[in-house]
């Protein structure tokens, strides 16, 4: 039979409370431990114990860091300096050595008198938060990173088609102008662009896409595709546009060499044609002779023959100029001699065109070293191009003349050709000395002015034109005495 | 009256020396009486003057191009009759002087050109043509 006394109602709700008490902090979804002034662990949940192991009495940092000596930053004696809730992130140490990112409170335990005699320190494992915040981190850097080295120019537009966003690419070349209106900062306009990608996303929703040619920072033209696409908020309203756009410059550029290139292709084939017209002319007029036992047909036939072939070769050797470096064989070279040679040569074709070829060749003139047959080549080619010139120009008014000056400046042989034909506008000029240019259509090769670009510069010299439409041209070249 | 037999006279217009020379002997040999012109101001020159039967004509010449000639002669009534044939080395890849042939028939003011050679001149091809047109 038991003494004891049976228990009041009040030591009955005491047992109830501490057994509670010790349920919950044994099976709270959190790690509890209770430190006290020397960080030594009094105190521990089962939670702890499972993943860390039965540590009681050894240093908090031992058992959670793994550390000899305590943490530098350290939650629990802050708590115990000031008496307040401190809260941290931490990286903890499991029994089996596997990392946990933790959020970590830290309360203060104090005895009936207030004074604080131990921290309770409560860690909620916020390991897979963590990973979840790194990923969208990483997302996130990998987007941006995406968004601002992507190889086009990238800006997000609003309604009023101002930049709210920019990819380096755009600042780099258009300037860091968030907020600038798109037409000011891409084509240098005043207002918004009659045909806008960016409006008729905005409009329609659909992606849009044209080709444009705007202003980089430099004022260089710079060819763009532009590809544009909403950006909506979640209910699916359009609040802002991307438009993406694509340099193809070069590609333009290579689109008009091959333009040049198959007027090139249709210039040599007319030209052989025609070269294949004289030959078999040659030969039938040569066939009627001996048929007819009649010398002066098989003599005509013949010159014919000798004509087209030295054309054909003319051709082949320019075609061959062109594609391959050479260094000219250099000999001393009076320039007003070639002249004069070229002039005798072309004199029956200017006369024939209704052109008057004259020239004015100065005297003592210094010789050159050059390619004698090249300097030739280079003035029949400029004389060639001024009487065609002329015989373009359909001013019945005009008396059409071509006129070459050969004179001295300095240290320079300067020869001047001029005609007052058709002239050329500045596009054309700008394209007359690039590989494969002609004016003629499928009338020329493009080869002359090649060949005379490369035989000056070769020679260490330079060639320029001076025209405009309707009023001819002038075309000079500048030889360095005695150099070469 | 003229006689059934009388010799066909033909203008024969182009730039190239070589080309008028050899067109011309082909259709002497061929019994044609010809004359020829090395640009379109000279070829209407000569067809004033010599009033042919029948023009072969290059597109591509100084002065005045094959086109404005053509154009020219369909324009005026008095020499409108005149066949002329196209002989043209200016051809698209398809053969047959295709380029001028469209350029022309997209032009309604004046007829298109009886007939085109292409160059080099095949002889056959040139004489039948002659022939079915004078």
């Amino acid at each position: 039979m038991s003494d004891a006394p049976a228990p009041t109602h009040q030591s009955k709700r005491l047992d109830m409370r501490e057994l509670a008490c010790t349920r919950l902090f044994n099976e709270v979804p959190c790690y509890i431990s209770v430190q006290d002034r020397d960080f030594r662990i009094v105190e521990a949940n089962s939670k702890v114990t499972e993943e860390f192991g039965d540590r009681i009495s050894e240093f908090c940092y031992s058992v959670f860091k793994g550390r000899a000596e305590r943490c530098p930053e350290c939650p629990v004696a802050r708590t115990f300096e000031d008496g307040r809730e401190h809260t941290s992130e931490e990286k903890v140490f499991d029994r089996r050595g596997l990392p946990h990112d933790m959020l970590v409170n830290t309360k203060p335990l104090l005895d009936h008198t207030g004074r604080i005699v131990a921290v309770m320190e409560l860690f909620t494992d916020i390991t897979v938060n963590k990973e979840l915040q790194n990923r969208l981190h990483d997302s996130l850097m990998r987007f941006h990173t995406m968004f601002d080295r992507v190889p086009c120019y990238i800006s997000v537009q609003d309604q009023d088609f101002r930049i709210l966003e920019a990819n380096s690419l755009f600042k780099e070349n258009f300037g860091d102008r968030l907020g600038g209106y798109c037409y000011e900062i891409y084509k240098k306009r005043g207002d918004r662009c009659p045909v806008c990608p960016v409006a008729q996303t905005f409009e329609d929703g659909m992606v849009h896409s044209s080709e444009e040619v705007v202003i980089g920072n430099d004022g260089s033209e710079v060819n763009v595709l532009v590809y544009t696409s909403p950006i909506m908020d979640p209910r699916g309203n359009i609040v802002s546009v991307i438009e993406m756009s694509a340099d193809i410059t070069e590609v333009r550029r290579l689109q008009d060499r091959l333009t040049t290139l198959g007027q090139l292709v249709g210039g040599i084939a007319h030209s052989i044609k025609n070269v294949l017209e004289g030959l078999r002319g040659g030969v039938y007029v040569a066939n009627l002779g001996f048929k007819n036992k009649n010398e002066e047909d098989i003599r005509t036939g013949w010159e014919m023959v000798q004509r087209n072939l030295d054309k054909i070769s003319a051709m082949i050797m320019d075609m061959l100029y062109c594609a391959k470096e050479r260094t000219p064989r250099r000999l001393p070279v009076s320039i007003t001699s070639v002249a004069e040679e070229s002039i005798e040569l072309f004199r029956t074709r200017a006369g024939e065109s209704n052109v008057s070829l004259k020239s004015d060749l100065a005297e003592n003139i210094d010789t050159i070293l050059a390619d004698p047959k090249d300097i030739h080549s280079l003035l029949s080619n400029l004389i060639t191009n001024a009487i065609d010139a002329c015989c373009s120009d359909e001013n019945e008014e005009k008396e059409h003349r071509v006129d070459l000056r050969v004179f001295q400046e300095d240290k320079q042989v300067v020869i001047e050709v001029k005609d007052n034909g058709i002239g050329m506008d500045r596009d054309t000029k700008s394209k007359l000395f690039n590989t494969l240019y002609s004016t003629k259509g499928t009338f020329g090769t493009g080869l002359g002015l090649l060949v005379s670009h490369k035989v000056a510069t070769e020679h260490g010299g330079t060639i320029s034109v001076e025209s405009a439409p309707g009023e001819g041209a002038v075309f000079t070249v500048r030889l360095p005495v005695g150099a070469g | 009256m003229q006689a059934a037999t009388e010799t066909k006279k033909i203008l024969v217009v182009d730039d190239e020396a070589d080309v008028r020379t050899h067109l011309t002997r082909f259709l002497q040999e061929n019994g044609f009486q010809t004359t020829d012109a090395g640009d379109g101001v000279k070829a209407m020159e000569a067809v004033k003057k010599d009033r042919p039967d029948l023009i072969t004509l290059d597109m591509a010449m100084p002065n005045k191009s094959g086109v404005k000639f053509y154009r020219e002669i369909k324009e005026d009534p008095e020499l409108s009759s005149i066949p002329v044939i196209v002989v043209t080395g200016v051809t698209g890849f398809g053969g047959k002087s295709d380029d001028f042939k469209r350029f022309l028939e997209t032009r309604k003011q004046v007829p298109p050109p009886d007939g085109f050679v292409a160059k080099p001149v095949e002889h056959e091809e040139l004489l039948a043509l002659v022939n079915k047109l004078i």
